[in-house]
């Protein structure tokens, strides 16, 4: 018994029970399509509340969607903490690179290779920043999604695709995928019957 | 009688029957793992049905392992469950006999 259910496995379960309903892949698609929209419309700078925007729809939508198909969970205050920091570390890590690339643009002081690689450099940020999520949310399939935006950069400096099209691209499959993965999630958990969500415990 | 099997009884007079029945070690595992859950999680992640959980945690809820809450949600009522203190204490020491009983076991 001890040995047949894994505690670290129903915490891995549970923990990727917050991704099976696509949302978030939806989420990653829309952000990474934005991008994409936003260099080509040069608005690059609604990006921030753009992010913001869907954010806050994708909390909405679970909270319609998700929550009423396979229940709510909190997790423990030290797992929150854990995932709190971790998010808070990617965000300073990130915040550090983009002022650094920043002052390096801004002084003019860019050696010719970031010049030459930029787009590798910001997909590939992008990238391990996507990593990142998959490794400690322990959703593999964010790594296939790293794979596609780090190669729009690849195929615009080797190729000439032009590099929003990278990720309008990526963007747009990830999005697909996640709307895939949205549809068997809600064919696979239909969502409760009002009484039987409703029902004490007698 | 030998020695080792009279070591080997020992801590199986310890294990806890209330968890030892696979369906409530399951929820306890779970509820081990998270803070609060409520009965939908539950039961999508068990798979058991709704009368099936309640039964079982009306035993654990019984022995102070879980506690049962209801609150509302605007006008819907929404139930959620909870380890106690005592519940947790029990599994870890649950999980440490069913551990030592089973690494005295002679291996083939």
């Amino acid at each position: 018994m001890v040995e047949d259910i894994n505690l670290k496995e129903i915490q891995r379960k549970v923990y990727m029970s917050f991704f099976q309903d696509g949302l978030w892949d939806i989420f990653l698609g829309l952000f990474i399509l934005g991008w994409g929209f936003a260099i080509l419309t040069e608005l690059a700078y609604l990006i921030g509340a753009f992010f913001i925007g869907i954010y806050f729809t994708v909390w909405g939508v679970k909270k319609w969607l998700t929550y009423p198909r396979i229940g709510y969970v909190r997790f423990s205050a030290t797992s929150r903490r854990r995932i709190t920091a971790r998010f808070l570390i990617l965000g300073v890590v990130v915040l550090l690179v983009g002022v650094m690339l920043g002052v390096v643009w801004g002084i003019g002081a860019r050696p010719q290779w970031l010049a030459d690689y930029f787009p590798l450099v910001f997909n590939g940020i992008l990238a391990a920043i996507v990593c990142f999520v998959a490794y400690w949310a322990r959703a593999n399939r964010f790594y296939l999604y790293a794979v596609f935006i780090f190669l729009g950069a690849v195929f615009h400096l080797w190729l000439g695709i032009p590099w929003e099209f990278g990720f309008i691209g990526a963007g747009s499959i990830i999005v697909l995928i996640g709307v895939g993965i949205l549809i068997s999630f809600l064919r696979k958990y239909p969502k409760m019957a009002e009484e039987a969500q409703n029902s004490d415990r007698q | 009688m030998t020695d080792n099997s009279g070591e080997v009884q020992e801590p199986i007079t310890k294990i806890d029957r209330l968890i030892h029945e696979p369906s409530r070690y399951m929820l306890m595992a779970y509820l081990y793992v998270v803070e609060v859950a409520d009965f939908l999680f539950l039961i999508s992640q068990t798979g058991m049905t709704w009368g099936n959980l309640s039964a079982h945690l009306s035993k654990l809820e019984a022995a102070g392992y879980v506690v049962i809450e209801k609150e509302f949600l605007g006008k819907k009522p929404h139930t959620t469950v909870r380890l106690t203190d005592q519940g947790r204490n029990a599994f870890e020491e649950y999980r440490g006999n069913m551990k030592r009983v089973l690494d005295k076991l002679p291996t083939k």
